[in-house]
């Protein structure tokens, strides 16, 4: 359910990593733009590199960005806000020594939930992505796609009304994704919340997302915002629609360049870098 | 890559580099006013400058000459012995993965205690002499050798093994340019390994019970209260030392290279 | 292969590698006693069996078995001492990156360093009692613990650190819940090092002077040419030894139990 208030808004925002002249500076992002409204699922697509990843840091708080300003609900953003932003790296970020619930439950510690409240969080949390009966598992027992939704169970646990996701299904095979992404899109449909959703498939931006933001190549702007309008919980069914295929032939043509634009970036850096190692 | 900004790496080596050096001299500056003006008796702290004039006496006589022949000497020759054992048996050992399973916790067992402890038995055996700090030292460092020479010859992928001889390579050659080249890196940390635990054993047991070497001079020297000579041995052996294991070290990497 | 009697005896070994050892085990005390019995003078040495039936009169000597609890007290403390001092050393270094940059490699400088070269410094500073074989157990045993705690702290993944900072983490918690948990199985690798250490450093100091610990004995029994009493005492040692780092390995792969990557 989309609303007209606006949750997260980026003005103006561009990075750079490294000083200008050092060997490993690189422009990330130039001035970038965009509001996220309450409610609403913004996808985030584009060429490897080309800084989506890195607006989400600085959306979330975790990086400063080099100029411009992110407002989250009114507020400056300065740094990380727990109680407002829930993340979901693409890598396994629970702690391996750890079961499940007790991954869950440090979420909420550090939160500072208290402490009567968090087992039923914990509980709840858990049923929601459907892993219920493995809350004593370590990590290192599970598959990736339920390491995944331990991550997201972990995340909603803290009831945050916003959710970042950083390609949350990149490093999992076709067919975990799109059941992840089904799941997802349930999930979704229940909760109200704002997500900003960083991906490389166009399938899973155009399956889930209410618009998607595609990026150019490095320095990362976007290029253009693409509308999907189709209700949620969104069925199966809409995957194999003309207006799915529609839409993801748009995008594809959008990014096709970008694409070809950042390998060609890529494989110049690389010669860089061989050449200095050999100097 | 997400990082506070205003890590600056290039400034961090630097700083780091001004605080060692500014740690370790004024370690020196405290030992000095320590030996000089804070009254530590002499007998257990020498004067720093003592010590270095002792050091260079000591070089430019040629002191220590003799005892660093009779040191290196065993060395080598401990050091020998214990490559060809070490070698050997690990080569032989590793041809059947069987053997590997009743030799290599055996061997790993033996080396967890410290060998040392037989010195005594050594000394009884061999005198006071050169032998038995031989012994020791071979001894000591054949472990580490032999274990490395069975893990690398017996963690060769069997894939390389069938394909050479698929191809109808004969012992020698299969040894030769399959196997070698496959187990050299972890053969050469085993002898790198075996290098420094040889040094070490030998100066030890040198310390312990001998009548020549560089170990009992710096007994010899505590016991007839030297300190600044001693100190200056010391400084002598931990640079002999340092300055071998690099060498040794430098050899692996290079070797590894290859 | 046809089952011939020699053949399945092969096979029984064959199936239990450990029964080989035994085996191999038994093979080497034969040849040490036979070696012993007939072809070395027994002022040098003697056969296992002399050795294992006369156990009772080395620990009948006297002093011997107070210098056994004394070398044992010894390893105690400089093992708890070194395991404390290595792993404060170790928190304090790796956990900064400036202290850590600066003083991680003279910590490493040290740890390869030769210490039995100041072993007679030792004696000259701490005496020739328990104290000096204490100290130097100490400084043998403190490095690799060390050197493990600040990897453990350094080879954290980023990720865990900034999953944590993302939900609010203060540097209390992060510390406590996840550098702490992180560091403990490289801590446990370092104590079983650091037991060989202290291990390494008692003995070495005891061999070299002492006047009530077991050095004393084995000085004694050299000296008045007596292999059997020697290799008793020495046997009982080796196998104190073999016990200790069995103990230590057993509590690493106890606390290790979530590297199971």
């Amino acid at each position: 359910m989309v609303t007209a208030e606006t949750a997260i808004k980026v003005r103006g925002v561009s990075h750079q990593f490294g000083e200008e002249g050092d060997r490993s500076f690189v422009r990330a992002l130039a001035d970038t733009s965009v509001d996220v409204a309450r409610g609403e699922l913004l996808c985030l697509i584009g060429p490897s590199g080309c800084g989506k990843s890195t607006l989400l840091n600085i959306i979330g708080g975790l990086m400063e960005p080099s100029s411009g300003v992110v407002e989250v609900r009114g507020q400056q953003v300065r740094g990380p806000l727990p109680r407002h932003i829930a993340f979901v790296f693409q890598e396994n970020s629970l702690f391996p020594w750890n079961t499940v619930i007790e991954n869950i439950e440090l979420g909420m510690i550090f939160q500072g939930v208290a402490k009567s409240e968090r087992a039923a969080r914990a509980a709840e949390a858990l049923e929601a992505v459907g892993l219920k009966d493995f809350a004593q598992h370590y990590p290192s027992q599970l598959s990736g796609g339920m390491r995944q939704r331990a991550a997201l169970a972990r995340a909603l646990s803290l009831q945050t009304p916003i959710l970042l996701m950083d390609e949350p299904f990149g490093a999992l095979d076709e067919q975990t994704r799109m059941i992840l992404g089904e799941d997802l899109s349930v999930l979704l449909a229940r909760s109200r919340k704002t997500i900003v959703f960083v991906t490389h498939s166009l399938g899973e931006a155009v399956f889930l997302a209410d618009r998607v933001a595609v990026f150019s190549a490095r320095p990362g702007r976007i290029k253009q915002v693409i509308a999907v309008d189709e209700p949620h919980p969104r069925k199966p069914e809409f995957m194999t629609s003309a207006k799915f295929t529609s839409l993801r032939n748009e995008l594809y043509g959008l990014l096709h360049d970008e694409i070809r634009k950042a390998v060609q970036q890529s494989a110049a850096a690389d010669t860089a870098q061989a050449a200095l190692g050999r100097a | 890559m997400v990082g506070k900004t205003g890590e600056r790496p290039g400034r961090d080596a630097l700083a780091s580099r001004l605080i060692q050096v500014g740690f370790l001299v004024g370690l020196v500056v405290l030992w000095y006013l320590a030996a000089t003006r804070w009254g530590v008796n002499r007998l257990l702290l020498p004067n720093p400058v003592a010590v270095y004039d002792n050091l260079l006496d000591i070089l430019q006589s040629g002191e220590f000459i003799d005892d660093l022949n009779t040191t290196l000497g065993e060395l080598a020759v401990a050091f020998a012995i214990s490559v060809t054992c070490g070698l050997t048996s690990g080569y032989l050992i590793s041809r059947s993965s069987y053997w590997i399973e009743v030799f290599d916790p055996l061997f790993a067992a033996i080396y967890s205690i410290p060998i040392i402890l037989f010195l005594p038995l050594f000394v009884l055996f061999f005198g006071l002499g050169p032998a038995s700090k031989i012994a020791l030292g071979a001894s000591i460092s054949f472990f580490p050798i032999v274990i490395n020479t069975i893990a690398g010859f017996g963690h060769v992928d069997r894939l390389f093994v069938t394909a050479a001889r698929s191809m109808g390579a004969s012992d020698y050659r299969l040894f030769r340019h399959v196997l070698l080249p496959a187990a050299s890196p972890v053969i050469l940390t085993g002898l790198r390994m075996g290098f420094t635990t040889a040094l070490l054993s030998i100066i030890g047991s040198e310390t312990l019970a001998s009548l020549a070497g560089l170990g009992h001079r710096i007994v010899h020297l505590a016991e007839a209260m030297e300190m600044a000579r001693m100190f200056a041995y010391i400084v002598f052996v931990v640079a002999i030392a340092v300055t071998l294991n690099t060498v040794v070290s430098t050899l692996e990497a290079r070797g590894k290279r290859n | 292969m046809a089952a011939a009697t020699p053949g399945r005896r092969f096979a029984v070994l064959a199936r239990r590698p450990w029964l080989a050892r035994l085996v191999v085990i038994a093979a080497l005390f034969g040849l040490w006693e036979i070696a012993a019995r007939w072809f070395v003078d027994p002022l040098f040495l003697s056969p296992p069996s002399q050795v294992i039936a006369s156990l009772d009169k080395v620990f009948g000597t006297r002093g011997v078995p107070a210098a056994l609890q004394l070398t044992l007290f010894e390893l105690t403390v400089a093992f708890v001492l070194a395991v404390a001092i290595g792993l404060v050393l170790g928190l304090a270094i790796g956990l900064q990156s400036l202290v850590r940059r600066s003083f991680f490699p003279i910590v490493l400088l040290l740890y390869g360093m030769p210490q039995v070269t100041i072993l007679p410094l030792f004696i000259l500073f701490f005496g020739i009692g328990a104290a000096s074989k204490i100290a130097f157990g100490v400084t043998h045993g403190m490095f690799p613990v060390t050197v493990t705690v600040v990897a453990g702290v350094q080879n954290l993944k980023p990720i865990l650190l900034i999953g944590a900072r993302s939900m609010g983490a203060s540097r209390w918690q992060i510390f406590r819940y996840v550098i702490f948990p992180h560091m403990v199985p490289s801590f446990f690798a370092g104590v079983r090092l650091g037991m060989s250490g202290v291990l390494l450093g008692v003995l070495l100091a005891e061999l070299y002077v002492s006047i009530a610990g077991i050095g004393y004995f084995t000085t004694l029994f050299t000296q008045n040419f007596d292999p059997t009493k020697l290799l008793g005492l020495i046997g009982v040692l080796a196998a104190m030894a073999i016990v200790l780092n069995a103990v230590v390995r057993r509590a690493e792969a106890h606390f290790a139990q979530w590297r199971t990557e």
